[in-house]
């Protein structure tokens, strides 16, 4: 660091800004436009008026989309943290053959592109039925949501020091009091923090369900086709909701992983 | 209790939403229409020309798309490792922000910021600087603009985090050997910080081929890159087996690329 203070200093500065800039830049323009009078994407907007989310709330398909899309991120990040809770508990805890390749299977729909998870779910779901149908929409958004689960709560189960959970053994509690008393009080915090995680990643996905939600409408899925077809400013204030959400939640998850004493890098 | 027995609801769930399916994906590529073995379909993949030309367009895009990200997310993790730690925090969450917001919020954002009409052309006309506005969106500029700002902090994380981790030792030793700041910055930092940088623009390019929705919005039909072919494959004219061809080649790239990166990852760390 002490490199810089030497070394062009000033246009560093400038380009570093800049950057920062062209980085946040939808963001900041967005928020705006959502409060426009006008129906033209004019920047800055003609005038102050609330009709773009007038028009979302009063829009029967815009309601619906919502529905579905809340209660499909319920459902998929509730069955994302239970069985990837239980999962990267067992992968912290215990030995077993495999065990590294197991937890590969788990973070790879991180890494294998998401089109491709797509064309793969839309194929094997129309082999077996599941396409467009809602189980199988929550069972993508399940399986998209694992990797986020597993990757915090792995971190949170290696930091909690397991001397702890030996002691109430010892001391003649169950495995299933130590579980209800002992382990899940300690990794409540990172727990909640892998949920909304795994329900933003949920709220936000479009090109899998795209792919593979048939005639249910989501949010992002709406948005998308919208967007394709033509530019509507309803979509300002839909987008400016789904900041206020994003940034709400983030602010929750850093709250309970400070106060809990870990930001997990791997978990931005 | 047995380690397998936590991992199993999941490890069922998981094979059955996503293994499966994806080995369902690599077999109908070899899987004729008769029934048995073929390669029939890969040959025909092979052998359009269309399919090659958005192949072309994609690792024209996605290289694009990663050098710029290079050129704007090295100055800026540079800038960031310079500030106080306050203003680091500030800034690393910044950074962190945008990529949790929508990735369609982000793209959108573009259509506004670049449309004829939009802030950058009006400002330009405005100032006397253009007659006629630029057209930045329904091209290749337009896409590569979007996936660059939805792929900076891919790069500028991991990159921040390398320069932070440089010791302050090795340029204060160099400085006292009587090297200048511009030796200094060569001929130390920037070689430490080369790892980083190189996994940061690998992972970057890998999601770059994978890219869908950017240039769906901001390309309208006019580019094509291989996500909206497989989406046309799929959705528009049912060539199932073929769009299985493309995404097994798309994965087998993708994977080599990522043993890369992994290597890379591991010596930078």
């Amino acid at each position: 660091m002490t490199g810089q203070e030497t070394f062009g200093r000033r246009s560093v500065s400038v380009v570093g800004v800049a950057g920062m800039t062209f980085l946040l830049l939808p963001l900041l323009i967005v928020v705006p436009m959502s409060f426009s009078s006008a129906r033209a994407l004019a920047f800055p907007p003609p005038g102050f008026s609330l009709r773009w989310y007038a028009a979302f709330f009063g829009d029967p398909r815009w309601m619906d989309a919502m529905w579905i899309s809340s209660s499909v991120a319920l459902l998929s990040s509730w069955l994302a943290l239970a069985l990837g809770g239980l999962a990267a508990y067992g992968l912290r805890r215990t030995a077993f053959r495999g065990r590294s390749m197991i937890e590969a299977n788990f973070l790879a729909p991180l890494i294998v592109p998401t089109i491709i998870v797509a064309v793969a779910l839309y194929l094997g779901f129309a082999r077996v039925g599941l396409l467009g149908t809602y189980v199988g929409l929550v069972l993508a958004h399940t399986m998209l949501s694992v990797p986020l689960v597993v990757m915090v709560l792995g971190v949170a189960v290696r930091d909690f020091d397991q001397r702890i959970e030996q002691v109430a053994w010892s001391l003649g509690a169950s495995w299933l009091y130590t579980m209800r008393r002992v382990v899940l009080p300690h990794l409540a915090p990172s727990a909640f923090a892998a949920w909304i995680f795994a329900f933003i990643a949920s709220f936000d996905e479009v090109i899998v369900t795209q792919f593979v939600a048939g005639t249910y409408d989501t949010v992002p899925k709406r948005m998308f086709n919208e967007l394709i077809l033509e530019i509507n400013p309803t979509i300002t204030a839909v987008a400016t909701l789904l900041i206020g959400f994003t940034l709400v939640a983030l602010g929750l998850v850093a709250l309970l992983l400070r106060r809990s004493g870990r930001w997990p890098a791997s978990a931005l | 209790m047995n380690g397998l027995a936590f991992v199993a609801p999941l490890l069922l769930v998981m094979i059955g939403a996503f293994n499966a399916p994806i080995l369902y994906m690599l077999a109908l590529g070899f899987w004729s229409k008769a029934g048995g073995f073929t390669t029939a379909h890969y040959a025909a993949v092979f052998e359009a020309s269309v399919y090659l030309k958005v192949l072309a367009s994609t690792l024209r895009i996605s290289l694009i798309a990663t050098v710029a990200n290079v050129l704007l997310g090295y100055p800026l993790a540079y800038w960031m490792s310079g500030l106080r730690p306050t203003g680091q925090l500030v800034a690393v969450a910044l950074v962190i922000t945008p990529f949790w917001i929508s990735i369609l919020v982000r793209t959108y954002a573009w259509i506004v910021v670049l449309g004829n009409a939009g802030l950058v052309n009006s400002s330009l006309l405005a100032l006397g600087v253009i007659t006629e506005p630029i057209r930045f969106l329904y091209n290749e500029l337009g896409v590569t603009i979007g996936m660059a700002n939805v792929l900076l902090p891919f790069l500028v994380l991991p990159l921040f985090a390398a320069m932070v981790r440089i010791d302050g030792r090795l340029l204060q030793a160099a400085a006292s050997l009587g090297a200048t700041p511009a030796t200094i910055f060569w001929k130390v930092f920037f070689p430490l910080t080369v790892p980083a940088l190189g996994a940061g623009a690998l992972l970057v390019f890998i999601l770059s081929l994978g890219f869908y929705i950017t240039p769906a919005i901001l390309g309208g039909n006019r580019v094509s890159m291989i996500s909206n072919l497989l989406d046309k494959l799929i959705n528009e004219i049912p060539r199932w087996e073929q769009a299985s061809v493309i995404s097994t080649l798309l994965l087998i790239v993708t994977l080599v690329i990522f043993a890369l990166y992994r290597r890379l990852d591991r010596s930078a760390a």
